[in-house]
Formats: structure tokens, sequence, C-alpha cells
């Protein structure tokens, strides 16, 4: 008798492995971090710190503000510092439909005019940083092929590791490998191939923490292994959902600044 | 006087308030800038300290930009570029003050950007900041939806800024017999009935950013009247007087993304333009016609390089054959920028090509970061031809070193 259930509790641990294995695919995976609930706005202060092989560092600090709406997501920045950057301002508008490119423009304070971008230029490094535009923003689930190639304990977290390879073999990255929590679908670790397949960088979210029932990165580290460069991202000052008004993401607030 | 007068009240006011009512932020830089003609006939050594002072609240804002430029040949220069009050409303901002306004989408080219004068006692070679002169007016912006309604109002009429007698970058047009020069009719008196008025409606949105435009302005640069005297069929004295008209402009801007590149339009219509003629049978040697000063533009990435390029065309409309100007008059601008050492050193060459008279002007410049709020430039400007705006310059090749200290 015992082995009877015995026998109907193996099956049913295979069967449920199997109905889990079946539901749960990469793409799954990715979808679920993308739909991660987030704020419906938030603002913090940005710090960048460059170090390069030999340890030498710069600092850059930008203060943002980010407001996601039904069908859009509109981010503005402004650079506080290096003194010469002061009072640039970058605005980005990025959308739900991936067929859609990102809107871009951006004020210099020299020039006195709010400029169009290219968003093409989004594999372009952010302010010298080891992040593209491309990497500090959120990638569509369906620009990639997902597969998971296995589970893995990470910082005593349970994670999925997904390779993800563009579909558009243009793309900057050969591929990229994601460590993510099983149960909060935050990235916790993510590597970056070169067209050659050779690892390039390697991002590391070193905190997270739940703010206003939110989960959010506050600290994180992308080196860039071949070069030995790496940079440090930290947010400070973070508010969620303290209602943003639409009239923060404009020209009149690009030129008026902080 | 009176210009004089309502300038010094809103630089003194500005700079009260933004020193007394509120901590100010102060920030600036220092350069240095040295520079010489390739053939050894001008060298320039200027040091130049240009702040910042800048104060704000939810509702407010002041600024006051001083600079001071010294010279090892020329007595210390000052002034003030702007300064300015900023109010904020709901749907409103008032600034009023000493003010830099730029309008339009074209870049080192003046077509619907036409309020701030310019300041050309370099030709175009300073940065841009420093060609615009800053002039006192009110500026008045009501924001709605995506859309914005600018009204400028300039009280009194600023002319531009032209090279001081014996600068190397004055060009005196050549005449038969040396000329008189008449002075008395320069000035635009400082009433408001010789205001300017400027309104602009613009928007900004996902599809494209565009701005439509309208000015009653005076012209910046003045139509130098001639007035000959003929003896015995030839010339015997001429008399050259300096003259400002007004003008009217309507005109616009478009800029879009479209697969991956970023276009870019502007076109205005001038209404009233004076152009010197040699018709001898024309009073003073000038003739009105209206004139479409239009661009197209184009900027993209290619090879990791930052790329642009325009079309800029001047043409004259119902053209007299006897107008010193070409009927139509095309010239390219070329950028390009490659970024390099993680941002740290730039490349950049920015061409103006004049396809009239083959001329052209050629910037070559290296940027290095050698730190945070510290830059070296070494460039050179290389103008090519023997005609034109840019190849009447021809002796004038240089290269020059910057070092910049940002605070």
């Amino acid at each position: 008798m015992n082995k009877i259930k015995l026998g109907v509790l193996l099956v049913l641990c295979v069967a449920s492995v199997a109905v889990f294995a079946k539901e749960i695919t990469g793409l799954k995976v990715i979808e679920n971090v993308y739909n991660r609930p987030t704020a419906k706005d938030q603002s913090s202060d940005l710090t960048m710190t460059l170090i390069n092989r030999r340890g030498d560092s710069r600092t850059r600090k930008i203060k943002q503000f980010l407001k996601v709406y039904a069908n859009e997501e509109k981010k503005i920045m402004f650079f506080v510092s290096p003194s010469d950057v002061k009072n640039t301002s970058f605005m980005n508008i990025s959308y739900n439909d991936e067929s859609k490119p990102d809107d871009q423009w951006i004020f210099l304070p020299a020039l006195k005019k709010v400029k169009r971008i290219s968003s093409e230029s989004s594999s372009d490094s952010f302010m010298g940083s080891d992040f593209t535009y491309d990497d500090l923003g959120e990638r569509h689930p369906n620009e990639d092929t997902h597969k998971i190639l296995r589970t893995e304990t990470l910082q005593n977290e349970e994670c999925f590791v997904v390779e993800s390879i563009p579909k558009d073999k243009e793309e900057l990255y050969s591929k990229t490998v994601t460590w993510i929590i099983k149960d909060k679908w935050i990235g916790l670790k993510k590597e970056f191939y070169d067209e050659d397949e050779e690892l390039l960088k390697m991002l590391t979210n070193e905190s997270y923490k739940k703010v206003s029932n939110y989960w959010v990165i506050v600290n994180s580290t992308m080196a860039n292994v071949q070069s030995g460069h790496r940079t440090e991202m930290k947010l400070e000052n973070l508010e969620l959902d303290k209602g943003i008004e639409d009239g923060q993401f404009s020209e009149r607030m690009m030129k008026r600044g902080l | 006087m009176l210009n004089n007068r309502i300038t010094a009240f809103f630089i003194m006011s500005t700079i009260m308030l933004s020193t007394v009512f509120a901590s100010p932020d102060i920030s600036g830089y220092y350069r240095n800038y040295i520079g010489g003609f390739i053939n050894g006939d001008y060298s320039i050594i200027q040091n130049a300290l240009n702040l910042n002072i800048e104060s704000s609240g939810s509702n407010y804002a002041f600024k006051v930009n001083p600079y001071i430029y010294s010279y090892d040949d020329k007595p210390l220069e000052m002034g003030v570029r702007e300064a300015y009050v900023d109010l904020y409303f709901d749907s409103v901002d008032l600034r009023i003050g000493k003010q830099q306004i730029i309008w339009g989408k074209a870049d080192g080219v003046f077509i619907t950007d036409v309020i701030s004068p310019k300041n050309m006692s370099d030709f175009l070679l300073p940065d841009f900041e420093e060609i615009r002169t800053g002039i006192t007016a009110i500026k008045y912006n009501y924001y709605f939806e995506d859309s914005t309604l600018e009204i400028v109002g300039v009280p009194y009429f600023t002319p531009t800024q032209m090279p001081e007698s014996g600068s190397p970058w004055l060009l005196s047009p050549s005449f038969p017999v040396k000329p008189t020069y008449d002075y008395s009719q320069k000035k635009v008196p400082a009433q408001l009935a010789n205001g300017e008025v400027f309104v602009k409606y613009s928007a900004l949105n996902s599809l494209m950013d565009y701005e439509l435009m309208f000015g009653s302005m005076w012209d910046d640069d003045p139509t130098m009247h001639v007035d000959k005297t003929i003896s015995a069929s030839m010339v015997t004295a001429i008399t050259v007087t300096p003259k400002h008209h007004r003008l009217n402009l309507v005109g616009g801007s478009i800029s879009t993304e479209l697969l991956g590149v970023v276009l870019r339009a502007e076109s205005a219509y001038y209404q009233g333009k004076y152009f010197n003629s040699n018709n001898p049978s024309l009073l003073d040697g000038v003739i009105q016609k209206d004139y479409i000063h239009s661009l197209l533009g184009v900027d993209g990435s290619l090879w990791g390089m930052t790329m642009s390029g325009q079309w800029i065309s001047k043409m004259i409309l119902n053209y007299d054959n006897s107008i010193v100007n070409d009927e139509v008059d095309n010239t390219l601008t070329l950028m390009i920028r490659k970024d390099l050492l993680r941002e740290t050193l730039h490349l950049e060459l920015f061409s103006y090509l004049g396809l009239n008279n083959s001329d052209a002007l050629i910037r070559p410049k290296v940027t290095y970061d050698l730190d945070d709020g510290v830059k070296i430039i070494a460039g050179a400007n290389w103008f090519i031809g023997t005609t034109g705006v840019f190849g009447s310059y021809d002796a004038n090749d240089m290269v020059y070193t910057k070092v910049q200290v940002s605070f």
C-alpha cells in the first residue's frame, strides 16, 4: 500500500514538474520580468561612477523622472554633474509597440534649443559609461528568442538562467544570459556576449529592495570584462507613485531644468 | 541712451534679486585661447571667464551671465550676456530682461533664428553661445497640450556687431574711389515704435516637431546705400551710408525621425530686404526684393560616427540682374564626429561649403577631456577659395588651442 502511495506521489511529482516545465518557457520568464508590477511614476537621483582598469574614477549625477502610460513610457533626465554637462536634459518616450522606435530629444544649454535625436544610436555608450542607452531601457520580450538553460542558486536565491538571442542579427550583442529570481522576477545577473560570442560585459545587481510594494534594484555594476572598465550605478531618494504631472515630460521642463 | 538705461536696469535688478533674495548657484568656465594665422599676420591670446549666477524656486528663476575677456594687446572686455527673471505660472512662463532667444532647427545657419543678433567680431569662429548677442526683451510662453505659443517683444533694436576697424575679419567693399562713410542714419532710434515683435507656434510630439513663426523686425545687417558723384562719365566721389531697414518674415521648421535618421527642414520668406545693385540709375545703389532662405538637413550615425549634413539655399525673388548677390546661393554644411576613449576624446570636422563660389571653411577639432570639467582643444580654421563668404578670408587660415576649466 505504501509502495502504491509512494508511486502515486512520484508520478504526481514528475507530472507537476512536467507541467511546470511545460508552462514556464524562457519567453514566459522574460515576460514575467517585463510585466513585473512597477510604479506608475518614479523619481530618483542616479549616480554613475566610471572606474577604469587603474582604479581612476569619474562621477556623473542625474536627476530622473519616469512615468508609465497605457501604451508608452516617458522618461526625462537632468544632468547635474560634471559641471560641463550641467543643465543638459534628455527625454525619451518608448512605446509598447516594439515596432515603433523611441522618440528622443536633448537640450544643450549652450545651444538653448531642444533637438530631436535619432534613437538608432541606442547602442552607443551612455555618458561614457559601460551602459548603452539600450542597456538602460526595457527590452521587449519579442525582440529575442529565449531559452531556459538551467536553474541555479545565486545570492541564496533560486534563479532561472535564461539565454536570449536577438532575432535581429545586426544587434550589438550576439546573446545575453540572465539569472532571474523565480518568485520575484528580478534579474540578479546578466552576461552580454559580443558578436564573436565572447563574454563582453557582466551586469550584477548588488542590492534591491521593496519600496511601496515594488521591487526596485538600487545598486548595480556593469563590468566590461574585456577592457577592465566598470560602472557602478546607485539609485537614491527614490519616490514612487507620487503623481508626477504629465507636464514634467515636456520641452518646457527640458529647458527649465531642475 | 534709453536702451542702455533699460538694459542696465534689468541687469542690476536681476543681480540684486539673484544675490539678495536667494542663494545663487554659481557655475561657469575659465578658458585660455591661443591662436594665430598660418601666414603670421595675426595672433590672439585670450583669457575668458564666463559666469552663470542662477537661482530658482517653484515659480521663479533668475540668471545673470557676466563675462570677461582679457587680451595681450587689447583692453579688458567685460559684459553681461544674459540677465533675466523668469516667472512661472500654470500654463504661462514670462522671461523679462536681457536674453538669448534661439529658434529653428538649423545648426550654424540663421534662417528663422533671427531674434538675437550676431556678434561677428571674429566671423563665425567663436562658440555659438558667444556669437549670439543677448537682447532686452519680454518673452511670453503659453503652453497647451504638446504645443507652445511664444510671443517676444523687443523694445529697441540691436544690430549685428561687426568686426572692429583694423580687424582681419572686417571685409571692406571695393569701390573705384575711396568712399566717404556717413553714419548719421545707421542708428535706429530707441523708441517703442521701432521695436520688434516675433510670434511662434510650436509643437513637439511623436510624429514630428514643428515651428511656425512670424517676425516684424529690423534687418540686423545694415544696407550700404551708395551715392556716386559722376563727372565726365567718371566716378569722382562715393558716399556710403549704412542704414537698417525693417523686414517682415514668415517661416517654419520641422524635424522628424525616419528610418533611423533625423530629417530637418526650415524655411523663411523675407519681405522687403534691400540688396546692393550695380544699376547706375538706381537711387543709392540699392533695390528692394523679397527672398526665401531654406534648409534641408539630415542627422544620423554611420560607422560609429555622428554625422550631420545640411543644404542651404537663399533665393532672391523677382530677380534683377544688376543685383550684386547671386539669384540663388547654395551652401552645404557637413559635420562628422567620433567619440573615443569612453567619450573623453572627441574628433570633429565641421565644414561650410559654398557652392556658388567654390569656397569653404573647414574646421577640424580635437577635444580631450583631461578630467571632469577640464578639456583641451586643438583645431584649425581653413578657408578655401578666393571669393564668396568663406573664400574672402583665404588669408586667414589659422590654428589654435584652447584649455577650458568648467566649475
